[in-house]
């Protein structure tokens, strides 16, 4: 067999390795399908700022590093993102290795952060469902990007501009204020297509190595739309008993938007997995009744719009799902590619068989500060509890944190191969 | 009180303002519905542990102790001011992290449980963390890092403190998102908190 078609047969057992699982049949061996992102760059000596402004270079570590790992499914690409294109957006509320603002700037060996806040106030949420095109033109996107601040002086409502008349004074009346984001906006839509083309490549290149990659689509279910970026932690915990309504208000209107998104990008993509972080709604953030009402409605309605249309959900479990569990039990059996973090696997055991398979979990601190043999007895551990299928390994800390020693990622992948097979 | 404590407890924040307003109105002793305030946050972390009560209950009553302590602080005197503290406790997120949620609940927790506590923000660097260890005179040193990126870090702030010849009249915990008993060993310090409940739980252990 030529190297190509014996590529092109190995990329279709790897997926079908990873989707068999998923469906709950029978696989050859537990499946290895990460998460992770700069440990592809970072684990051949390429660092973060290098990975976020010069592709090529991350390019080729991630065809290595996907070469060494030899995994069912590669990384999560899209979480690189283009440093150039931050720079010229001017962007804000993040702080990232060689940022060209050095008050937003990080050392180079770290990924990049962010600062959550309130981007919309509390006493601002009427104001926005008011108007919500109009708020987000006028008044949360100059407080995301330097670039387009100056969209924050024009000084009426979009919709001012809804006739011919307008087009002749209010237009350019308005681009005068603007003055030369017209420009920035240019290069950094230059930039972006650069970016992405290094993406699309770097995927079909994996394609032709064999590798499917793991997700090119992510989303977002609507309580943390609001919640994580809108709102803040603190915004949307007291929003719960300050202001329900209004919260409540808020994931209303983004719950179509979050499956319209969806669809239109997996539409794009042939790949038709779609990752979903789901962050507020883990325990500890807010309680069963908390849950009932705010989160779960929403999320499940997106997880069943995404499985109507053929698209399998990898929602990112993050933080302790144990006691939503009897939630997920609700979701048709076979469909979710579900990645948990920290969870009683007892208990997942008990109330998600035949319903989920299991992907996770081995602990970042253990891949970081743990030793090979410590990382070959869990990952052991994890493969006698779902000895009977259903199990795809990962880390738990984004799939492999950056800062893993290469030993204990390769401990976990050969004690998968070795001990995984049935 | 026990009408305040109970709508403290039961996050009716309009009727603990009321009441409040109320009774500084009449002329009580401050001091006695600050203490009104700290029972009924003692409640609330009862309930915590109890996992009655999560983040939002921790956040919303953190908000109403503070709005409560800014109309009372004036009101103050002295005397009362310089109240016994339990005992001194740095805290802050290692270097390179600028994470500060959970930092700042920690900090809420450990100063409504009766700890002065030196505050000294996100991104910290080692020496600046030795430096306040040997100006300040902490029991406890507690470190926040929400990424796996903090646990280095960590381990070098440790590393200087050991060096700093202070490592050993000094308790040292950590917390945070990617924390556990794993790296609390790693970066040899005595103890890992998986809450701010802990944290003050970890420090009135410590500190009899
Ligand atoms: C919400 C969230 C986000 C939000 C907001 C993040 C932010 N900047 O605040 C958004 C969506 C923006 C986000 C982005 C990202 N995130 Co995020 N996120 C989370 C999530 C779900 C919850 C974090 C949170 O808000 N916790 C609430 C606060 C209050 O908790 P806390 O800080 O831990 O503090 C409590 C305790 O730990 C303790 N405590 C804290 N300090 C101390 C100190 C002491 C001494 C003691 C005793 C106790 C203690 O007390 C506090 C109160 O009880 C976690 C997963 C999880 N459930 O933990 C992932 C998580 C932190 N994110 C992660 C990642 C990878 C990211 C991204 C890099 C993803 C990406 N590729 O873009 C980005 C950017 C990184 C960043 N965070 O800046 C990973 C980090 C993995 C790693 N390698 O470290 C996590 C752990 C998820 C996971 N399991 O993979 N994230």
């Amino acid at each position: 067999m030529s190297q190509s078609s014996e590529n092109e047969k190995c990329f279709k057992e790897r997926e079908k390795r990873v989707m068999d699982v998923v469906a709950l049949k029978k696989s050859d061996r537990v499946p290895l399908a990460t998460i992770s992102d700069f440990y592809f760059a970072t684990s051949q000596g390429v660092n973060c700022r290098e990975a976020m402004y010069d592709y090529d270079k991350m390019a080729a570590a991630w065809k290595t590093t996907a070469k060494e790992l030899d995994l069912d499914m590669t990384g999560q690409l899209f979480s690189i993102m283009s440093g150039k294109v931050m720079d010229i957006m001017g962007i804000k509320g993040f702080s990232w290795p060689g940022a060209a603002d050095p008050a937003q700037r990080l050392p180079d060996h770290l990924q990049y952060q962010y600062h959550e806040k309130d981007l919309i106030q509390a006493d601002e949420i009427d104001d926005f469902l008011k108007d919500p095109s109009d708020f987000t033109i006028r008044k949360l996107m100059p407080r995301m990007s330097e670039t387009i601040g100056p969209l924050a002086m024009v000084p009426v409502g979009i919709n001012a501009l809804s006739i011919p008349y307008t087009m002749i004074m209010g237009v350019p009346m308005m681009a005068a204020l603007l003055g030369d984001i017209g420009s920035k906006l240019k290069q950094a839509g230059e930039e972006h297509l650069i970016w992405q083309a290094s993406q699309d490549k770097l995927i079909a290149d994996l394609k032709e190595m064999g590798y499917p990659t793991v997700h090119n689509v992510t989303g977002q279910c609507a309580f943390d739309w609001v919640a994580d970026n809108l709102r803040g932690l603190k915004g949307s915990m007291l929003d719960m008993y300050r202001q329900p309504d209004k919260l409540m208000a808020l994931v209303d209107l983004f719950e179509p938007q979050m499956v319209e998104m969806t669809l239109m990008m997996a539409e794009m993509s042939d790949i038709k997995r779609v990752f979903i972080p789901l962050h507020k709604g883990a325990g500890g953030f807010m309680n069963d009744a908390q849950f009932k009402k705010f989160y779960w409605p929403s999320l499940k309605r997106y997880f069943l719009a995404l499985i109507d249309h053929g698209l399998t959900p990898e929602p990112f479990y993050e933080g302790d799902y144990t006691p939503r569990l009897e939630y997920l039990a609700e979701l048709p059996p076979g469909k979710i590619m579900g990645h948990y973090d920290k969870i009683d696997r007892k208990k997942h055991k008990e109330i998600m068989s035949g319903i989920a398979c299991f992907w996770g979990d081995v602990p970042g601190s253990l891949l970081v500060s743990g030793t090979p043999e410590k990382v070959k007895d869990y990952v052991k551990a994890l493969i006698d509890d779902f000895a009977d299928g259903g199990l795809i390994v990962d880390g738990s800390a984004n799939g492999l944190p950056l800062e893993s020693k290469k030993e204990n990622v390769m401990a976990l992948i050969e004690t998968v191969r070795e001990y995984g097979k049935s | 009180m026990k009408e305040l404590i109970d709508a403290i407890v039961a996050m009716d924040e309009e009727k603990a303002i009321a009441l409040t307003d109320h009774m500084i109105d009449d002329n009580i002793d401050p001091m006695k519905i600050l203490d009104a305030y700290r029972d009924a946050m003692a409640e609330v972390g009862r309930r915590f542990e109890e996992g009655k009560f999560f983040i939002p209950e921790l956040i919303l009553s953190g908000e109403m102790l503070n709005a409560a302590s800014e109309k009372i602080k004036p009101l103050l005197t002295a005397a009362n001011k310089s109240s016994k503290k339990k005992g001194k406790v740095i805290i802050g997120t290692v270097a390179g992290d600028i994470h500060d949620i959970g930092k700042d609940i920690v900090t809420l927790m450990l100063d409504i449980n009766g700890y002065e506590v030196l505050d000294l923000g996100i991104d910290v660097p080692v020496a600046k963390f030795v430096e306040a260890a040997k100006d300040f005179n902490p029991q406890v040193i507690g470190m926040s890092g929400f990424l796996t990126m903090a646990y280095d870090p960590m381990k070098n702030t440790v590393a200087a403190l050991v060096e700093a010849g202070v490592r050993e009249e000094i308790k040292i915990m950590i917390g945070g998102g990617q924390m556990d008993n794993q790296i609390r060993d790693y970066v040899g310090a005595d103890a890992f908190g998986k809450d701010a409940i802990e944290a003050v739980k970890l420090c009135d252990q410590w500190i009899k």
